[in-house]
């Protein structure tokens, strides 16, 4: 008698073989980028350029992320702009998306569908046809040269997406928790505070993450077009201060890189423990 | 108090009239349950009743003040619904807490409050675990936790235990019911389940199609059926329907022929009647094996035995319908083979051509209790 369990063995080998052979292909697509860039930042720039071209260094060393602080003194700041612009963007996008998210996946208002569609239709504007419109606001505001003028754009272009992502979220929690605390006699915003925010956090978190990686990517365009002063520059402006007139400090230029993303990386470390799934475990009889 | 009056109640959805101008009234400490099929409007009730969903004209009075306008916290009700709707992130301590902290009320009196919700509902030991590790009774516990510590005039229920496996339905059932006598509340519960209804309520209200079709208690709906809809839908199996021809109508009842017997039903009579077609109803649980006053043979096709009953099913000439017989557990019957059987008149129901019963003349203290037993799930 056969006892082979049922979901065991799904895959012969050689179908087995194809999907990790697939996944390294894709793997090796993403990451080869990331892994050359890292050798880079090992190497001597004088192995740079040497023929014929070697990945992996000879005599590597982490001198570079020394070096890197010496060459663009103000290199720190342009870090810690690039850390506040993307957190001030991802708090306000976060203030103003999980009220509104609520509101679009709960209630019925007049033309909530066509105000929903005209965010995704914002989404579709690529953000350089805006950026003269842009600046001449910010000059008509006068704040080119602020924080504000890179803030701004960023949660205004940050915003539709995150609304439509949460929105998405909230309507899979089960409407009779809000209903039973409306009976219970708490109000709307009761209700968003202590039922579904935390029910929702998987979901904030995901927003959270992916618009303050938005914010970081996209920093760069506002940054070099509402502003021309080193003390807002953001990360990728500063990154250019490694091109020189004669040469390109390639290797400090990479390591840079890597320090510059270090932060981000450390606040979706700290973000993805939310990430949990299963919150709703118990809440309706599914 | 917690009296609940409910003046020609409709409710549109668009042109559409899901509730007919209901009027009910549910008395301080009365338990009431609304039951009928899918889509008959019971639900739709109570969310009006709670203040969940708005009515569309008619008032609803509670305690003599007229609350349509009214949030439902200030209705003076609790609900308690069908998915549990329990807050996954809390403790179950929370979870019961919960309206307590809506209002604000000081921690040592809220203390207090929960943990005697929690003494009554069995669940002191369960205080401080989330709703994901609890059973589907004690989440439901819960729930009805949350509602009592309210202590509102009406307590609501939306079809609570439908998502209990039967054992546990059956011991919530009674559990529901003890604590109707524990707490003497006004109870108003949904269901589509008849044995619910019939064990737990003082009185039924059975819904038809946004309408009611009958109130009264559960023993007056099984043994006087205001229509053929009631008679139906209450007991289990299902009441068998006999086309007859009206004979005679005196004052010792209504004869009927059917199939060439004449047979004598116990029912008032109305003017009119005699050569009409009516319908007879009986009970699958009232047919015997052998002679009775009303005589036929039926050969069954399937044969359900259950133990302490045997459920027959047959098909009678010229009816689609099953026929169906609830005979003892040791009924000495096979498929295939012919069974004589036998129904009493003073067990018939008769209905006329609009489907109205003809009322029988039965006292319903004479009538054998231990019948109610019969059916269930």
């Amino acid at each position: 008698m056969s006892t082979q369990p049922a979901m065991i063995n799904r895959y012969r080998w050689y179908e087995l073989l194809g999907i990790y052979a697939g996944i390294f292909a894709f793997l090796t697509f993403i990451l080869a980028p990331f892994v050359e860039g890292f050798l880079v930042s090992l190497k001597p720039l004088s192995q740079l350029f040497s023929s014929p071209y070697r990945f992996i260094p000879q005599n590597g060393s982490f001198e570079a992320y020394r070096t890197m602080w010496v060459s663009v003194p103000g290199f720190a700041r342009y870090i810690f702009n690039s850390f506040f612009i993307s957190t001030i963007v991802t708090a306000v996008v976060l203030m103003l998306v999980v009220p509104a998210a609520y509101a679009f996946a709960r209630f019925k208002f007049k033309g909530s569908g066509q105000l929903l569609g005209a965010f995704l239709a914002v989404n579709m504007f690529s953000g350089a046809v805006l950026l003269i419109p842009l600046f001449r606001l910010m000059r008509t505001f006068g704040v080119l040269n602020t924080y504000f003028a890179i803030i701004v754009p960023g949660v205004a272009f940050l915003i539709p997406s995150a609304i439509w992502l949460l929105r998405t979220y909230m309507m899979r929690i089960p409407r009779e928790l809000d209903e039973a605390a409306f009976v219970d006699g708490a109000s709307h915003f009761y209700t968003l505070r202590r039922v579904i925010l935390p029910i929702a956090m998987p979901g904030i978190t995901v927003v959270a993450i992916t618009t303050f990686i938005g914010s970081y990517a996209q920093q760069f365009i506002y940054a070099l077009t509402f502003n021309s002063k080193t003390e807002y520059a953001p990360l990728p402006v500063g990154l250019f201060a490694y091109f020189g007139r004669q040469e390109v400090i390639w290797n400090e230029l990479m390591a840079a890189s890597f320090v510059g993303i270090a932060p981000a990386m450390i606040v979706i470390f700290f973000l993805q423990r939310y990430l949990v799934s299963g919150l709703t475990a118990g809440a309706v009889k599914q | 108090m917690g009296q609940l009056n409910l003046n020609k109640v409709q409710k549109f959805y668009g042109t559409f009239e899901v509730l007919k101008g209901i009027e009910l009234e549910v008395r301080n400490g009365e338990f009431v349950v609304f039951v009928g099929p899918s889509g008959c409007g019971k639900s739709t009730l109570l969310r009006m009743i709670a203040g969940l969903d708005e009515t569309s004209t008619g008032d609803i009075m509670i305690d003599g003040k007229r609350v349509n306008d009214l949030p439902p916290v200030k209705r003076g009700i609790a609900m308690v619904f069908q998915s549990y709707a329990l807050y996954p992130h809390m403790t179950v301590f929370e979870n019961i807490a919960f309206p307590l902290r809506v209002e604000k009320m000081p921690e040592e009196k809220l203390k207090a409050k929960v943990e005697n919700a929690a003494r009554i509902l069995h669940l002191e030991q369960r205080l401080q675990q989330k709703p994901g590790l609890l059973s589907g009774g004690q989440r439901q516990r819960v729930a009805i936790g949350r509602a009592i510590v309210r202590e509102p005039k009406i307590f609501l229920f939306d079809e609570p235990l439908s998502n209990l496996d039967a054992a546990l339905r059956a011991d919530m059932r009674i559990e529901l019911a003890k604590l109707h006598k524990q707490l003497k509340a006004t109870m108003i519960y949904v269901t589509h389940d008849q044995v619910e209804a019939m064990t737990m309520a003082d009185r039924i209200v059975v819904l038809n199609a946004g309408e009611i079709s009958q109130t009264g208690a559960p023993l007056e709906l099984y043994h006087k059926p205001a229509n053929m809809f009631v008679a139906g839908f209450i007991g289990n199996p299902r009441m068998n329907m006999l086309p007859v021809v009206c004979k005679a109508a005196g004052d010792g009842g209504v004869e009927v022929e059917y199939k060439g017997q004449s047979v004598t039903i116990p029912v008032g009579g109305r003017p009119g009647l005699v050569g009409q077609p009516l319908t007879l109803g009986v009970r699958p649980e009232h047919i015997h094996i052998g002679k009775s006053d009303l005589s036929m043979t039926v050969v069954p096709s399937v044969i359900e035995r259950l133990g302490a009953h045997t459920v027959a099913y047959a098909s009678l000439d010229g009816e689609s319908e099953n026929f169906c017989a609830m005979l003892p557990g040791s009924a000495a019957i096979r498929a295939d083979e012919v069974v004589p059987i036998g129904i009493a008149a003073t067990d018939c129901h008769l209905f006329d051509a609009s489907g109205v019963a003809l009322e029988r003349r039965v006292e319903l203290t004479d009538i054998d209790m231990g019948l109610l037993k019969i059916g269930g799930g």
